[in-house]
């Protein structure tokens, strides 16, 4: 065995000189603390003779397996590792006026499960994330009922509660597209849905216990935040599969996704969840308030627009490869993706690697839950040919996800929202990928 | 008894609600099923419950004139919306655009595309000003509504907005929208031969406008390591100041005027971030304390004065 370098031996000797003078259990630590220190220099001299680059790979042992990890608690809420610091949240500056009223996009080329981490949740703002004191906030139920309730927090957590896993998707998601490929990553194009899930209760629960008065056929639901945030929602929804939500993914919901309270309507477009939820007031007739009129309504070619668009149509798309996963080898690879649809379960999804001329069927991976993101995988030889890869699912209704040219004869292109058409990726000889459009 | 009581408690809610009043004692004030909660107050309904619908309902008494309006929105909306609510920078457009919804590019304003006058008044009362939203009154709601249909050529110069003639505002688009009725679109799952190959074009995205920075290859540390100059200060701007300071929202020196903020600068840095910090009122403008964003701490509005100065130098 190699002699412990000079150096080393010197520091040694200065750790326990220095140890002899310090009480017990301080000088156990000291030494424990030295000793860590001389191991890192040890390793450092025995590498030197190594290749750079390779210090960590075998035969040699990795400096992480010489010397000793940290503690528990010393990071007490857990982080990803420093090495995935690119997976994060990002925005396309020039879509909206300010940083306030704006929304970022979820890494989706990152994502490896139906459950978005919480912290990557795209986030959608109409006056910022307001700081919400969850002892000094309430939730107000007025209008058409017998008891116009006050809830606090603890209140509405001792009501019995459920635990679903949804989608949760802005319906501007991929509206950049609809005049033509612009965006040259996954993230941009479709990473406006994130998937979680989602513990609250039941909002038919809550209702019932305010009572509805005969003539309740719509619900106001109000935020907290600077916005005011207000849609309208039916009473058959309120009734049906809506939720008041306190937790997402295990722990209460983070400020970005409505701390402590927000409604959740599965499947239908992100803003009619809303978040910061302080009052659900009932009434006869919709409110038609500035989120349902000004903007959420699709304007179509015919300059009529469609309103109370609430349902997101099935929609699907490749993330490995997208421009953000480029293929790195030749030889057998896993295309995967994820399928969703507002209206019930993925029950199929196809993949072209043509652009179109002929479909293979795809297979469903892991959970397949209504309203919920689920993943989908196809193995294929690829051999750098060029191949332009579309992604096609078909939800239980039996609606199949349609092309941009059936949308756009339908809908025309100013629509903003509810794009939902079969993307296309250009896988290229070198392995890079492009978005494109075919024509 | 009991039943005889919620019998006539009942009767009651139907004779009020017939009359249109939803709110009195007429209330049941048995505990529901799970007994949570407590009945909200009259009092604490009204303070929350301010919004508006298109029949009128929830609209509270008051006035306000075009004239009244015209001066309040120069004051407090013109820095966003534009003078005559043409918009500035990516701020939303709030007058013209008639006619233009079938075109290529349709502008959809208050005037050319909103189906309710309720809608204006309702936002306007609940979500703006952006940077002070539920700050105006009852009668500024009416003026300022009132203006911005003036703009849209929707009432007379001479107009007063009342609760009693709000629902003689017609919009000119009311009748443009209807009900969802989706899919309207049906595709077929081919699988073989769906389309002749030779037909197929690539029609490939326009260059630069996409952010693609983060997908060259480079590792974390040094992206992070890039970033020039006052990060942390750069960062509470973005999030705290950029609404006010980048277009000169009130009066507020705007970033990267260099003129302006030499001007500001004359009794010194330290002034101008005491400023920052506590608030400061003038004849050229108003800076809430901490720009209204009292979460910061000094430290984070001192790294913020020093960025926009870095910017405007």
């Amino acid at each position: 065995m190699k002699k412990l370098s000079e150096s080393t031996t010197d520091l040694l000797q200065e750790i326990k000189a220095e140890a002899a003078e310090l009480p017990q259990k301080n000088r156990r630590d000291f030494m424990l603390n030295g000793l860590k220190l001389t191991a890192g220099t040890a390793l450092a001299t025995t590498v030197g003779k190594v290749a750079a680059g390779q210090e960590n790979l075998p035969p040699n042992i990795p400096a992480w397996s010489k010397t000793l990890g940290r503690g528990v608690v010393s990071v007490p809420y857990g982080q990803p590792s420093k090495h995935e610091a690119d997976v994060v949240r990002r925005t396309v500056e020039w879509l909206t006026a300010d940083e306030i009223a704006s929304i970022s996009m979820t890494p989706l080329h990152k994502q490896k499960g139906i459950i978005t981490p919480s912290g990557l949740h795209f986030e959608r703002y109409h006056g910022g994330v307001p700081e919400v004191n969850p002892d000094d906030h309430r939730l107000m139920i007025n209008g058409l009922v017998e008891r116009p309730l006050l809830l606090t927090m603890d209140d509405i957590m001792a009501f019995p509660s459920e635990s679903h896993i949804h989608f949760l998707e802005c319906p501007a998601n991929g509206g950049m597209e609809w005049r033509g490929a612009q965006m040259e990553a996954l993230q941009f194009t479709h990473g406006m849905i994130s998937g979680s899930e989602w513990t609250g209760v039941m909002l038919s629960t809550i209702l019932q216990e305010a009572g509805l008065k005969p003539g309740a056929k719509w619900v106001l639901a109000e935020g907290a935040d600077a916005a005011g945030m207000t849609r309208s929602i039916p009473i058959d929804k309120a009734l049906d599969d809506a939720m008041i939500v306190f937790a997402q993914n295990g722990e209460m919901l983070r400020p970005e996704q409505g701390y402590p309270v927000r409604l959740f309507t599965p499947g239908w477009e992100g803003n009619t969840s809303v978040k910061w939820l302080r009052r659900l007031e009932i009434g006869d007739k919709p409110w038609m308030h500035r989120e349902e009129t000004s903007k959420y309504t699709d304007l179509l070619a015919d300059g009529k627009a469609r309103k109370h668009s609430y349902v997101q149509e099935v929609n699907s798309v490749i993330t490995s490869p997208c421009p953000e996963n480029p293929a790195k080898r030749k030889g057998l690879m896993q295309l995967e993706g994820f399928a969703w649809s507002g209206r019930g379960k993925v029950s199929r999804v196809d993949i072209s690697l043509n652009g179109g001329v002929s479909w293979q069927t795809a297979q469903l991976k892991g959970l397949v839950l209504s309203k919920s993101m689920t993943r989908f995988s196809m193995e294929i030889d690829w051999q750098g040919e060029p191949l332009l890869l579309q992604s096609r699912a078909i939800d239980d209704t039996g609606y199949v996800q349609p092309t941009y040219a059936q949308l756009r004869e339908a809908r025309g292109t100013n629509s903003i929202y509810h794009k939902n058409a079969i993307h296309t990726w250009q896988l290229n000889t070198d392995g890079t990928v492009n978005n494109v459009q075919l024509g | 008894m009991y039943n005889s009581v919620k019998k006539y408690l009942k009767v009651l809610v139907l004779a009020t609600a017939a009359q249109g009043l939803f709110a009195t004692a007429a209330y049941a004030q048995d505990p529901g099923h799970y007994g949570l909660g407590r009945i909200a107050t009259e009092e604490e309904v009204a303070g929350w419950d301010i919004d508006v619908r298109p029949d009128g309902l929830g609209l509270p008494d008051g006035s306000g004139s075009v004239s009244v309006g015209e001066g309040l929105y120069e004051a407090q909306c013109a820095s966003c919306h534009g003078l005559f609510g043409e918009g500035e920078g990516r701020w939303p457009v709030l007058a013209g655009g008639e006619g233009t919804l079938t075109d290529d590019r349709p502008q959809k304003t208050v005037g050319s595309y909103w189906p309710y006058a309720s809608t204006l008044w309702d936002y306007t009362r609940r979500a703006m000003p952006f940077t002070a939203p539920q700050s105006l009154s009852v009668d500024e709601t009416y003026a300022i509504t009132a203006y911005v249909l003036y703009l849209n050529e929707l009432v007379e110069e001479d107009f007063v907005l009342t609760k009693e003639n709000f629902l003689t505002v017609k919009m000119p688009n009311a009748e443009g929208f209807f009900e969802d009725d989706r899919p309207d679109v049906k595709n077929t799952a081919c699988m073989k031969d769906c389309k002749d190959p030779a037909s197929i074009k690539v029609i490939s995205t326009i260059a630069g406008v996409s952010p693609t920075e983060h997908l060259e290859e480079k590792g974390a540390e040094e992206s992070e390591a890039a970033e020039p100059g006052n990060v942390h200060g750069k960062a509470i701007y973005k999030q705290s100041c950029a609404v006010c300071h980048d277009h000169g929202v009130a009066g507020a020196p705007k970033t990267g005027d260099n003129e302006i903020w030499a001007d500001r600068l004359v009794p010194g840095m330290e002034a101008v971030v005491e400023r920052a910090i506590s608030g400061y009122t003038g004849e050229d403008g108003v800076m809430p304390p901490k720009g209204g964003n009292m979460s910061l701490s000094d430290e984070d509005v001192t790294a913020a004065v020093h960025y926009m100065v870095e910017q405007s130098q």
